[in-house]
């Protein structure tokens, strides 16, 4: 019995090879485009939905950023409009800012952070905190803005604690939570953990034989890191901050729930010309959404060639 | 959940859970900022959630509080409606991923690229900016070039099923955002085990391809597979762009509604939302790391989801 199992085990796996390198070579003949064909169609439910749901909304943005609302035709008159507001203008440079601001802040602390965590000899704690990162990352939108509230609103926890230890009222001094650096903090705190999540397998990847092979020619802590560690890791760190840009500038839930009337963010303003309770401009709507597909494809783009280096330099 | 957190969030967590293991390395202490740096993230991120739970308790009357939540019959019924849409987005984006990466890794692996590229578009493509290409695709009045290109089924599912502004519409817009958080934990999952040796051992006894799938090919990616499902769980549980855009009453939009008018009940309501999200990775966690046994010492990766 046990034989005749192991023979049929082989054999199949042996026809299974030449199957497969018949089909190899059939490929160039025409029973190759069956075996193909075949295969594709296995891909055709995944691929009509994504058709459907994915792409072509994408395409019909991109051809009605260029079509006029009424007639149908050809115009760039969507881009002159958005361009020629300076209030379009202003969200752009307001949604610029503030993703590269905390993509920034985020990727230099996390980074650090994120170190910290891979350093860590407690494995208990460190998984913890893996975890906790986890927790943090997915927290935002709507709850997270509240949970600002509560913590440096006007009667915050924080903002009432501070006055009450250190007798500063925040909002006194010009602070406000409902303004740029207050979205900042807010954004900041998805920012954190994602880029500890982000940047540990990059750290993970570091061989402790380059360390000590640097330390057998001489060089000090610091030179490992100027030389040898920073310059392997630059890319996937330069990645991961493009991450975080795109998170940030796509971010929509959080600054409306906290700053909706306040502060000018392009998906803020693309939600109000589309769905204005005064009139709906479809064009000019598409035309902000291309603006934001365009930079987020360039932050994008960076971000793949970024991986491509990783994977040259560790193998992957 | 998370009020619609970002699906590069999901994604990565997905992945710090699923990735398959390097081998452990030895470590070097640092030279402290590092620890000062772990020390001030964690008190960034745990500052704000004591802060909530503290202020929502103290300044609206404790407990009772909490009653008036549970009381309110929109809190019951807009919980509701995003329960039945994360349920079906979670089914549907499993359902129609996990086969295909399946299929994908054993018999077509020319087309790996286009999937990757397919599941990285939500990126580049945010919410807000996918429900407006949502509400013209669908809205009944869309061109002749659509209508081909959609194969007649746009005209058809806006016209004749009048599907715009619809669950079943939101919960495709779902799946879509889902993408990049669905397919690389199962993904990762699937490059994990042999895959192309399990299966032909299963043709081998004589199973077809579905029984290979189901009985062979998906017990072994199931860590995988749950943490996709819990990373879309959570993050459909708290969108709140698309829903506000296609004007769904979901619990979101409810907690944002009620936010507005009292800051201690919406303290109160994102810390249950809080919690939500925490049972969803905790759940990964356990899951992923039961299966794992030893090897997981590593730390686990989940991919970050969310609505932000």
């Amino acid at each position: 019995m046990q034989p005749q199992v192991a023979g049929s085990a082989t054999e199949t796996s042996i026809t299974g090879g030449v199957g497969k390198a018949t089909s190899r070579t059939r490929r160039s003949n025409g029973r190759g485009w069956s075996y193909n064909l075949t295969s594709w169609l296995g891909l055709v439910p995944f691929l009509l939905f994504c058709l459907l749901f994915e792409v072509l909304p994408a395409i019909i943005i991109i051809q009605g950023s260029f079509t006029e609302n009424n007639t149908g035709k050809f115009t760039l008159n969507n881009f002159q409009r958005m361009l020629s507001l300076p209030s379009n203008v202003h969200a752009f440079g307001t949604s610029l800012s503030i993703s590269i601001v905390t993509a920034l802040i985020g990727g230099i602390v996390g980074g650090i952070a994120a170190y910290g965590v891979y350093a860590l000899r407690i494995s208990w704690l460190r998984n913890f905190l893996i975890g906790f990162s986890s927790i943090a990352a997915n927290f935002a939108g709507v709850p997270l803005a509240f949970a600002f509230v509560a913590t440096l609103g006007v009667t915050g926890f924080v903002t009432v604690a501070i006055h009450n230890l250190f007798h500063v009222d925040l909002y006194g001094v010009g602070f406000s939570l409902y303004q740029f650096w207050g979205l900042v903090i807010v954004y900041v705190y998805f920012q954190l953990p994602l880029m500890i999540l982000v940047t540990l397998p990059a750290l993970n990847a570091l061989r402790p034989e380059w360390h000590e092979a640097a330390t057998n020619l001489g060089a000090s802590n610091f030179t490992y890191w100027r030389r040898v560690a920073l310059p392997i890791l630059l890319p996937s760190l330069i990645a991961a901050t493009m991450l975080l840009f795109a998170n940030a500038f796509g971010a929509y839930a959080t600054a409306v729930a906290l700053a909706q009337d306040s502060i000018n963010l392009v998906p803020i303003l693309i939600s109000y010309v589309v769905n204005g309770n005064v009139t709906v401009d479809f064009g000019l709507g598409n035309a902000l959404a291309v603006g934001m597909i365009v930079l987020l494809l360039i932050a994008l783009s960076l971000y793949t060639a970024m991986l491509r280096r990783v994977n040259v330099w560790q193998g992957r | 959940m998370q009020t619609g957190s970002s699906n590069i969030a999901g994604r990565a967590i997905a992945d710090e859970y699923t990735r398959p293991k390097g081998k452990d390395r030895s470590r070097r202490g640092g030279f402290g900022l590092d620890r000062v740096a772990v020390i001030v993230v964690m008190l960034y991120l745990l500052i704000p959630l004591g802060a909530t739970l503290v202020f929502g308790l103290g300044g609206g009357g404790g407990i009772s509080t909490f009653q008036r939540i549970f009381s309110d019959a929109d809190f019951s019924q807009t919980l509701l409606t995003s329960l039945e849409l994360a349920i079906g987005t979670t089914l549907l984006a499993i359902v129609l991923v996990t086969p295909t990466a399946y299929w994908v890794q054993l018999r077509l692996p020319r087309a790996r690229p286009l999937l990757d590229f397919l599941t990285l578009i939500p990126f580049a493509v945010p919410a807000i900016v996918l429900s407006v290409g949502f509400l013209e695709e669908f809205s009944g009045t869309s061109g002749p070039l659509i209508n081909t290109l959609s194969l007649g089924l746009v005209p058809f599912m806006s016209n004749t099923l009048n599907i715009i502004n619809t669950g079943p519409l939101l919960v495709c817009a779902y799946v879509i955002i889902a993408l990049p958080f669905v397919y690389r934990p199962i993904d990762n999952s699937l490059r994990a085990i042999n895959t192309t040796v399990l299966t032909e051992a299963a043709y081998s006894l004589g199973s077809g391809w579905w029984r290979a799938f189901l009985t062979i090919i998906l017990p072994n990616i199931w860590p995988g597979v749950i943490s996709a499902a819990l990373l879309v769980f959570s993050t459909v549980m708290g969108e709140f762009t698309i829903a506000s855009l296609f004007n769904i009453y979901t619990f979101p939009i409810y907690l944002n509604d009620t936010g507005q008018n009292d800051p201690y009940k919406a303290a109160l309501l994102s810390f249950l939302s809080f919690i939500l999200t925490l049972l969803c990775v905790l759940g990964i966690i356990l899951l992923v790391r039961g299966r794992r046994g030893g090897s997981a010492q590593q730390g686990s990766q989940v991919d970050i989801a969310g609505a932000r």
